[in-house]
């Protein structure tokens, strides 16, 4: 297994997921344990790759596999060769990165699930739908061609609709799944605008040939500037940025264990990956990356606010990754892809792990609101303490994994000039600390508030316990592979600066004063949070008083979920309506039933066929056809 | 060949006319074994096709009216190209699919299945047709069946519906028929090909009027706004077989007798008016889209997306250029097979509930998880899924046009996001949800002719989505001669 054949890794699930959604009465425990054992061997697969990619580095240079090494197939030619589509594979460093996050967090929830889910209705459906999406999660950071990708792209967004409609029966989850597919559709047209504007400057769909004509300044800038902003918008929807991240807290109606995996770790970062896919055409035009810069602020400021009074235990933790998603598409803008790609990677261990603790929680309590929970940690201490470390990456504290790539962006930002953005950025690193901590002193310190809940809690079996501690090992020490030495002893030249790069390696190194100042700034806010909440849900509806209507405002999500629904109600169903309207009444009722009235030519034929004896209309017809043709036989 | 394809369904009808009464059921098996006769043919013919091959194969021809002294003749001459192959199998196929799916008539049994399989020869007849003359008598043959199943057999405001049908139709083509005239006698012979290859350059109105005057007959079949009115109404009264049949091919006549006669016989005109026929195409498939976000009638709903999804076709048509009619013509195919497979499904669920408003559904999916997951796929694969067959005919058209005319491109690339708007809408209101007393006793789709029905449909939905060399190569070599005479006229 090298490089080359890495078209096998998405094949698998494939394939499973074909056999599992076909056959699972027919397969013991409806096959669950063929998801699990597929997801495996990819993982595994996925390492003896990566060997063959580090053996591929030499004096820290990288020749990614691509073109006629690697997989293609000519999907589609039209016009002799006015658009041709081949499919094909392409692995570099990024992509490299994205192959280990995504089957490794896959495995983890994979498993997870197998306690989680056990006992539902659909069991086996559930473990088909997952393996549909790791399919085309495979497939879209594996693409070299841009429609192959909008393919992965779509079907992750089928996987998703399908996952957070699992539990159908409920009007709120059936509706969260078809607002995540509308939204992200928006964003998706966007996608396909600005794939076809690259393919008409270019002539082509392969992603490295675009962006070498980019660099070769083939294409005119204002153009690559609009096209570029259509791709973010792609980017925005499916990464749920401002302002089309309104899906993502809705999306958390689906099961917890698929909001670990497609709505934190995965799908969610495809927009980063895009992004990042295309940093050196967005170094060509920086107006563009400016909106990538300032839409990432936005987006990360303003859900941290709302992650602040949710109550919602699956809520915040949806708050905090559009927040995170932000925190990566602002280093993207600062064109820092390293510092990006290593947030995406270690934000996929803590929050998925997050997510799977909340579930823990929720699966222990059957409650997720935060005021029913409190004082946790002693009936399911593992959860508690997997949690707790999460909660310390996710807050940025040192020497856990979040701290070290949080601090990557800052530095991005104060090193390229952005001092503005940099404040903006170190404040809501500092509200991410408070509501780190507000979530887990509300859950699991303190004294239990809904004694019924409590009592009914205990710790998950092993197969749940066994990938939080997986996790929050991963949740502690994947910082360090920004460590060049750390690097060097896994094989490779250098840490993640040296493996995430496009034109240069970067090297990693600390700027005490920074580190220090968000240090300060993330322990500053778990203080903070410590102090004011406490395990006291008093607080928290104590804060409601303080300033009432801002409390209002961050519930209320600045009204924009309202705003929307408003536009969808009054504007598209109303212009609708009156379309409708228009349809019947003047083009139908006025411009043809009276037309068909008044017209003397056509009131004949009315009146002729009125008599209902069609067979009598067909024969004449048909003699005055013939009669025509005779007639002008005859001249 | 062709002619036994012509001729099977017409057998067939026969024989299940003079059934004796007590027998009358038999005449679901007849039906069945003529139109699945009628199905291999196709297959074979689509099959041995030869792309590469320039010009009409499988010909079959003699002359009808002979005119020597005016210069002209009538004649019988069936052909396939690239264009009509594809279109002739998605006809066979729609027709054992709507013979199928009719197994539960039981109302005049003989008369209802001796017309289905008239309706086959009749639409047969326009796709094969290499005759003017031919064309137009199959074309209106093809209405004295589509108003008697309509009127007989439909339900709801079914005179109303059917009349409306057959005075569109026959307005359309009455000038179609004075279009047809002025150019064969002006250019003294009415086959096609040779038409094609030697346009008058001039007649006695101007070649611009007559352009319209074709136009419009196909207009109103595809239908475009402001002439589809006909359409939701036709299809929301029609029996589930004929709705079936009436967005899977009938609507196909439409597109194809633009590409087949209108644009290679009068390119130039054609090309003077691309923008005009653009700004139609685009508009209706917004306007066409946005209506159907208010539906409320489950029919209605899949009806009015038609006016949507055929509005691709005409933007195809309009780039005037060989990838644009590609995209028209795979546009045509596939939304035969998703449409088609809609209706079956909307039927199936009327079959059931004997309620079409959406608004009285809940949760069916619990008890119908097949077909639940049939029409959702047939929802997806509606609104341009990648990976259905929709999806190549939509990028094919976009790619094709986008040059020729951004802003119409752009506005039915929007359209896509109307479309997921009304399907999934429609999806979460119908078969997610609470389940309710009310609908606690549905039977799935456990017929074997129902589960065919849906089972060949969804294959060939699949098929060209995941591998579309399967109909490009054919349908690219049906376009080439034709948009190089287009393209010639600019």
């Amino acid at each position: 297994m090298s490089m080359e054949q890495a078209w096998v890794l998405p094949a698998i699930p494939a394939a499973l997921f074909v056999i599992i959604a076909l056959f699972n009465p027919l397969i013991p425990r409806r096959g669950d344990f063929l998801a699990v054992l597929g997801m495996a061997a990819v993982v595994a697969l996925v390492g003896v790759i990566l060997v063959d990619f580090t053996s591929a580095f030499h004096d820290g240079h990288f020749e990614p596999v691509a073109g006629e090494n690697a997989f293609s197939f000519n999907w589609i030619t039209i016009g002799q060769d006015f658009f041709t589509i081949e499919f094909s594979t392409y692995v570099d460093p990024i992509t490299m990165v994205m192959l280990v996050v995504v089957s490794f967090v896959a495995l983890m929830v994979l498993v997870y699930s197998v306690g989680y889910m056990h006992g539902e209705a659909r069991y086996g459906w559930y473990f088909a739908a997952l393996s549909f999406f790791v399919a085309s999660m495979l497939t879209l950071v594996l693409s070299g061609n841009l429609i192959m990708l909008y393919f992965a792209w779509e079907g992750v967004g089928v996987a998703s609709f399908l996952l957070i409609g699992f539990y159908w029966e409920r009007q709120s989850a059936a509706e969260a799944a078809k607002k995540a597919f509308i939204t992200t559709r928006i964003g998706d047209v966007g996608l396909l605008i600005g794939i076809i504007l690259l393919w008409r400057a270019t002539g082509t769909f392969d992603i490295q040939q675009i962006i070498a004509a980019a660099q070769g300044g083939e294409i005119g800038e204002t153009y690559l500037t609009v096209a570029m902003l259509f791709l973010f918008a792609g980017a925005a929807g499916k990464s749920a940025q401002f302002p089309l991240h309104v899906w993502l807290p809705d999306a958390m109606e689906g099961p917890t264990p698929v909001s670990a995996l497609i709505h934190a770790a995965t799908m969610v970062v495809a927009g980063v990956y895009l992004v990042a896919r295309f940093s050196p055409v967005f170094a060509e035009v920086l107006v563009a990356r400016d909106v990538v810069l300032y839409t990432g602020l936005i987006t990360a400021l303003m859900a941290a606010t709302m992650g602040l009074v949710s109550n919602d235990i699956k809520r915040v933790l949806a708050y905090s990754t559009v927040s995170q998603l932000g925190f990566m598409f602002v280093a993207l803008g600062v064109g820092a892809v390293t510092a990006a790609m290593f947030h995406l990677f270690t934000h996929a261990f803590f929050k998925s792990l997050l997510f799977l603790g909340s579930g823990s929680v929720i699966h222990a309590t059957h409650e997720q609101e935060v005021e029913e929970l409190g004082g946790l940690w002693r009936k399911m201490p593992v959860t508690a303490a997997t949690f707790g470390i999460a909660s310390l990456a996710l807050a940025g504290i040192p020497i856990f994994a979040g701290f070290w790539s949080k601090d990557e962006i800052l530095r991005a930002l104060f090193d390229g000039g952005e001092t503005g953005a940099f404040v903006v950025l170190l404040a809501t690193a500092v509200l991410t600390a408070i509501y780190t901590t507000r979530l887990f002193v509300l859950t699991f310190a303190g004294e239990p508030r809904n004694r019924q809940a409590y009592d009914h809690a205990h710790e998950s079996p092993l197969i749940m316990a066994a990938p939080l501690v997986i996790l929050a090992t991963l949740a502690t020490v994947a910082g360090f592979f920004a460590i060049d030495e750390v690097g060097r002893a896994l094989g490779f030249a250098g840490g993640i600066g040296e493996l995430v790069y496009l034109e240069e390696p970067h090297h990693f190194s600390v700027d005490w004063a920074l580190a220090g100042t968000a240090t300060a700034g993330a322990v500053g806010g778990v203080i903070i949070g410590w102090i004011f909440w406490r395990g006291r849900a008093e607080r928290a509806i104590a804060a409601r008083d303080w300033d009432p209507a801002l409390h209002q405002l961050l519930v209320n999500r600045y009204y924009m979920d309202n705003l929307y629904q408003g536009i969808i109600n009054r504007a598209i169903m109303g212009l609708g309506g009156v379309i409708a309207w228009f349809d019947k009444r003047v083009v139908n009722e006025t411009g043809v039933d009276g037309g068909a009235q008044s017209i003397g030519y056509m009131g004949l034929r009315l009146k002729f066929l009125q008599t209902g004896k069609i067979p009598n209309y067909a024969l004449a017809m048909a003699a005055g056809v013939v009669g025509l043709a005779l007639l002008a036989f005859s001249s | 060949m062709l002619t036994l394809f012509l001729l099977l369904p017409l057998a067939g009808a026969v024989l299940a006319l003079i059934l004796p009464k007590e027998r009358e059921q038999d005449a679901k098996w007849i039906a069945l074994v003529f139109s699945g006769l009628a199905f291999a043919v196709s297959i074979l013919v689509f099959v041995r096709f030869d792309p590469s091959v320039e010009g009409y194969q499988f010909v079959d021809r003699f002359e009808w009216i002979r005119a020597g002294d005016a210069g002209f003749s009538v004649q019988y001459a069936l052909g396939v190209d690239g264009l009509s192959a594809p279109l002739v199998l998605l006809l066979g196929l729609l027709s054992v699919v709507s013979v199928l799916i009719s197994f539960g008539v039981e109302l005049r049994v003989k008369e209802y299945f001796a017309w289905l399989l008239l309706l086959e020869t009749a639409v047969a007849g326009v796709f094969m047709s290499l005759d003017l003359i031919q064309f137009f008598v199959f074309w209106e043959l093809e209405l004295l069946p589509m108003y008697l199943l309509i009127s007989i057999w439909g339900s709801g405001r079914k005179e109303y519906s059917a009349m409306k049908f057959l005075l569109y139709t026959i307005t359309g083509s009455a000038f179609m028929l004075v279009g047809f005239l002025v150019l064969g006698l002006q250019a003294g012979t009415f086959d096609i090909a040779q038409l094609t290859a030697n346009p008058p350059d001039d007649a006695l109105v101007p070649l611009a009027v007559i352009f319209w005057a074709i136009m419009l007959a196909f207009l109103v079949k595809l239908p475009v706004f402001p002439v589809h009115t006909w359409l939701p109404d036709a299809h929301t009264d029609a029996p589930t077989a004929v709705s079936v049949m009436l967005a899977g091919v009938l609507l196909k006549m439409g597109g194809y007798g633009i590409l087949r006669i209108a644009l290679p016989i009068l390119p130039e005109q054609a090309q003077d008016f691309r923008v005009v026929l653009a700004a139609l195409a685009g508009f209706s498939v917004i306007y066409g889209a946005v209506i159907t976000l208010r539906q409320q009638d489950l029919k209605r709903l899949v009806a009015y997306s038609s006016v949507s999804h055929m509005g691709y076709v005409l933007l195809g048509v309009s780039a005037m250029g060989a990838v644009g009619f590609s995209g028209a013509a795979l546009q045509m195919f596939t939304h035969g097979t998703i449409t088609g497979l809609l209706f079956v499904m909307v039927g199936l669920i009327y079959d059931r509930t004997h309620t079409r408003e959406i608004g009285e559904m809940s949760g069916l999916i619990h008890r119908m998880p097949l077909i639940g997951t049939v029409m959702l796929l047939a929802g997806l694969a509606s609104l341009g899924l990648p990976g259905m067959s929709g999806f190549v005919a939509e990028l094919t058209t976009f790619l094709g046009t986008f040059d020729a005319h951004p802003a119409a491109t752009i506005a039915a690339i929007f359209g896509v996001v109307l479309s997921a708007g009304y399907i999934l809408w429609m999806v979460e209101r119908i078969f997610h949800g609470p389940p309710t007393e009310r609908w606690a006793h549905l039977p799935d789709a456990t017929a074997w002719w129902e589960r065919t029905a849906m089972g060949a449909l969804v294959l060939f939905i699949l098929a060209i989505g995941i591998y579309p060399a399967l109909i490009t190569e054919a349908v690219e070599s049906g376009i080439a001669p034709i948009a190089a005479i287009v393209e010639a006229g600019a």
